[in-house]
Order: C-alpha cells, then sequence, then structure tokens
C-alpha cells in the first residue's frame, strides 16, 4: 500500500511524499518509527510554486506535491508513523493527528510502478508496494470502488472472512454428527436414570417378594404405556448413537471391537439387546395399562405373578443392561469411529486427500 | 457440485423426516382415543418413509459418480440402507394395517397376539437400523468426492470396464 509521507519545510509548506510500503508489514512498524527520526528530510531543490492543486498526482515515488499551509494534513493512523516533521513544528502539526486524520481519496498517491530514484532517502522498503488505496468490488456486475478501510469493515468483507461460508458440505455432516452425539449421550445418561428409578418404583410398589402385586396394577397402570413409550424412544436414541460410535455399519470391523471388547462394541450390543426385550413386553405393558377396563378377562385372579414376574426380571435386566451400557460409554465418551470415518472418508484404499484430479476442458 | 445450503436444507428435511417416525413409533400406542388419529398417524407415517427413501435416491442421482455410469458401485456401497429402508416400509406398512383392522371397531382393547407382538419387534427393531443406516447415509452423501471427479472415481470406472 502507498504510504504519504508528509514532510515540512521552513516556508511551511507541506511536502508529500509517497512511499511503497506492505500494508501487511506489522513488523516492520517499529523500525520503520526508529528509522524515520534519522534526518531524512531532503532540502527542496527548487523553490516551492504556489499553491499547487492537491488533486495532482504524483507519478513517481519521491516526488513532492506541495500544497497550501491551509491544506490538512489528513493521515491514517498507520500513515502518521511515516510523518517526519522538523522540530519547530512537531508538537503543532501532531495536534491535529488525534482527530480529523480521516483518510481522504486525494490525498493517497497510489503511483508507485516507476523505479524509486531515491533510495537513500527512505529507509522503509518499497520494493514491493502495492497500490492498494483501493479496491474494486463486482456488484451488480460493475466494478465499483471502495476503500480499503471501508471494505476491511464492511459486510462484504466480513462475508469473505466469515468461516461459515467457507464450509464444505462435509463439515456440515459433521457438524450435524456431532450434534446427535451430544444429543445421544445425554440420551444414554437419561435413560440410565429413568430406567433405574423406573425399576426401583415397580419394586417398591410390588412390595417384598412380589406380595402386593395387585396395589403394583392399580397404581402403575397409568404409567405403564408412557413409560413403555419413553423408554422406546430413549433406546432408539441410544441404540442409534452407540452404533454411530462402533460404526456399525462397518460390519468387520464392529465385529473385531465386539471381539476385543471394545467399550463401544459392548455398548451397542447391550443397547440393542436392551431394544429387543423391552419391545418383547409391549404386549404386558398393554395389559397393565388396560388393567381397569378389561379386569376380568385380562387379569383373571391368581394370574398376576404368573404375568408380572417376567415383565418385572426382564425391565430389571433392561435397566441394568442400560445403566452398564452408560458406564461404559460414560468412561470413553470420546470414541466415535463413525466420526473418524466421515473424517476420513477412506474409500477402497483411496484416503481422503489431494486426489481430485484437473479435469482437462 | 452439491452446494452447501443445499446439502443442509436437504439434510435438515430429512432428519425432520426421522424425528417424525421416531416420534409416530413412540408414541402411537399413546394416541389411540379415537383409531382415525391411529390412521391419519400411520398414512403420514408410510408417506414419510417413502418420502425419504426418494429423497436419498435423488441425492444419489445427483452424484457425479452415478452420472458417469458407476450406478452399481454407488448402490452396493449403500446397499445395507437400501435394504432397511424397504423391509422397514415393508413391516410398516403391515404393521399398521394389521393393528388398525384390529382397532377400527373399538380402538381401545387388547388386541395383541403372539404374531402381532412378533411382526411389533421385528418392526420397531428394523425402525432403529433404518434410522442408524439413513443418517450415516444422509452424512456420507456430503462427501464432496462423489460430485466431482477423483482418481478413485477414475480407478473404479476403469475396472468397471474391464
Amino acid at each position: 500500500m502507498s504510504i504519504l509521507s508528509v514532510l515540512l519545510d521552513s516556508t511551511g509548506f507541506y511536502h508529500l511524499y509517497t512511499v511503497g510500503l506492505e500494508v501487511e508489514m506489522e513488523e516492520g512498524t517499529n523500525k520503520r518509527r526508529s528509522d524515520s527520526r534519522e534526518p531524512l528530510t531532503p532540502e527542496p531543490q527548487e523553490p516551492a510554486p504556489q499553491k499547487k492543486k492537491k488533486k495532482k498526482k504524483v507519478p513517481a515515488i519521491g516526488r513532492k506535491i506541495f500544497t497550501a499551509p491551509s491544506l490538512k494534513p489528513v493521515l491514517t493512523k498507520k500513515r502518521q508513523n511515516q510523518v517526519v516533521l522538523s522540530p519547530d513544528r512537531k508538537a503543532k502539526v501532531t495536534e491535529h493527528h488525534g482527530s480529523d486524520l480521516g483518510a481522504e481519496d486525494d490525498d493517497i498517491i497510489t503511483d508507485t510502478q516507476s523505479p524509486i530514484p531515491q533510495h537513500s532517502l527512505f529507509s522503509a522498503p518499497h520494493a514491493h508496494s502495492q497500490p492498494a488505496g483501493r479496491v474494486f468490488v463486482e456488484r451488480n456486475r460493475r466494478f465499483q470502488a471502495e476503500r480499503l478501510e471501508q471494505f476491511r469493515h464492511s459486510d462484504l468483507m466480513d462475508d469473505y472472512l466469515d468461516p461459515r461460508h467457507m464450509w464444505t458440505t462435509r463439515d456440515i455432516a459433521i457438524r450435524v454428527h456431532s450434534g446427535f452425539r451430544v444429543m445421544g449421550l445425554f440420551s444414554h445418561g437419561f435413560l440410565a436414570g429413568y430406567a433405574v428409578w423406573n425399576i426401583i418404583v415397580v419394586y417398591v410398589l410390588a412390595g417384598d417378594e412380589l406380595n402386593t402385586l395387585p396395589n403394583l396394577l392399580q397404581q402403575y397402570h397409568r404409567l405403564a404405556y408412557p413409560a413403555q413409550s419413553l423408554l422406546y424412544l430413549l433406546l432408539a436414541i441410544s441404540t442409534v448413537s452407540a452404533f454411530d460410535r462402533v460404526n456399525l455399519a462397518k460390519a468387520s470391523r464392529a465385529l473385531r471391537g465386539f471381539l476385543t471388547l471394545d467399550p463401544a462394541a459392548l455398548a451397542s450390543f447391550m443397547y440393542f439387546i436392551a431394544l429387543i426385550l423391552s419391545l418383547s413386553q409391549q404386549m404386558t405393558s398393554d395389559r397393565i395399562n388396560l388393567y381397569p377396563t378389561d379386569n376380568q378377562t385380562l387379569w383373571p385372579p391368581g394370574s398376576e405373578r404368573q404375568i408380572l414376574q417376567p415383565w418385572i426380571a426382564v425391565n430389571l435386566v433392561v435397566a441394568l443392561l442400560v445403566g452398564l451400557a452408560w458406564a461404559i460409554v460414560s468412561a470413553r465418551p470420546d470414541i466415535d469411529y463413525t466420526e473418524e470415518f466421515l473424517m476420513t472418508m477412506e474409500v477402497e484404499g483411496y484416503p481422503s486427500g489431494d486426489e481430485t484430479l484437473e479435469v482437462p476442458a | 457440485m452439491l452446494q452447501t445450503g443445499n446439502y443442509s436444507l436437504v439434510l435438515l428435511i430429512q432428519l425432520t423426516l426421522l424425528a417424525y417416525d421416531l416420534f409416530v413409533n413412540s408414541f402411537s400406542e399413546l394416541l389411540r382415543g379415537a383409531p382415525v388419529i391411529q390412521l391419519v398417524l400411520f398414512i403420514i407415517q408410510d408417506i414419510a418413509i417413502l418420502f425419504s427413501i426418494i429423497i436419498i435416491m435423488l441425492m444419489m442421482f445427483n452424484t457425479y459418480m452415478f452420472q458417469v455410469g458407476l450406478v452399481s458401485t454407488l448402490l452396493s456401497r449403500f446397499k445395507d440402507l437400501l435394504f432397511f429402508s424397504i423391509l422397514y416400509l415393508i413391516l410398516s406398512i403391515c404393521f399398521h394395517c394389521w393393528v388398525l383392522n384390529l382397532r377400527w371397531l373399538e380402538s381401545n382393547r387388547f388386541v395383541w397376539t403372539d404374531g402381532l407382538q412378533a411382526l411389533f419387534v421385528f418392526q420397531r427393531t428394523a425402525a432403529v437400523l433404518y434410522y442408524y443406516y439413513y443418517k450415516r447415509t444422509a452424512e456420507c452423501m456430503g462427501d464432496p468426492r462423489f460430485y466431482e471427479d477423483s482418481a478413485w472415481m477414475r480407478d473404479v470406472f476403469a475396472r468397471s470396464r474391464q
């Protein structure tokens, strides 16, 4: 970017110099500051012309623009470092820098293409100067000039810099997968707690050695079907999440994981067994649900223990399985082979890499 | 090339359909106050499964791999999903027809037999496998390599021509 230098000579005229600098060379700022304090001010070779128009552009770096004293030196903050002032005017000019140093288009001298004749006069590096005071943005099929500073703070630049706009479809898939994994982790814990609570309630209502089963039916029949529905919902989410962790679609890898007692594979197996056991009790749950309406036909006297004992035992096994699976999953919550698969997307020995070919037109 | 916005939208629709399916599978037994409620829920559920299969097939048709003729490779890659989708659709339709037929005259009565219980277990288990494979496939379809030329695809193409 072209940098403006203002020199004040004894006649009171501002001498504007352009110095090619890379904007990005932040690390060189300090050096330029120190260098700029050297006596760089060249003596004017000829008397200053009278009140040249400030719009006049300097074709080469190092050429001066003589402006009227009334012209406010408008410099950006970065350019202040380049201002070289004579000692007697330094304090005065510095006062202007605080508030009204907004850059104007006309004060930027952007022509830096020609060779630089006075290398020794300027300590700042100017070999890579680029005329980037303005940028041209295509809008409505027309290129419009914009100030670089404005462009940097515009929404358009934010759009370019916003990482969300650089997302690929794979990133979205991985993000969705990660979101579901979090939901699955919550489901694991909630299911374990709910199953344990459920079996405790059943045993409390059933009494010692299942002696108060009619009391259980009387109290629990409202809860039986909602509990069964909620259990299926949580088991379905947890099982899918566990399958995701073990990457069940890769059957050989999943089988190897199960044989080597991989935590994710074990948890998947437990959840799947618990799901089937829970589903197998749907008939009994509906029978409990209909206890008040079909009392005589569905629950003949003396049949409670025969029907409810297997149901309680299966619920106990389900609670133990989901509790154990939750403990296993929670011990290693970072295991997720599907996420690794999505990241690598290995296809038949071709790992995901720069394999995209340049297709000839 | 698959656009990010389009893929997000399609993924959202797919997950919504799966969520509806899971909701009906979980709570349809509770919503049996009138047989017509279950009838509507089951019809929408079966249509949703059909829509889900159509959407995933359209995503496959949209891939560069499919368009260059590697149909069998693509289908064999996702054969598990296709199998479980069709199985689940068939089981769902059978179960819905059976349950509605038994409950049409009186919705709140005990209808369970051993056969219905077995079909229920198979249908609900197939549903979980269907959810897993569908979600996984929908995420895998976001792989940009399915939509562009690659060394792997050329290799597969060369092998398929031999």
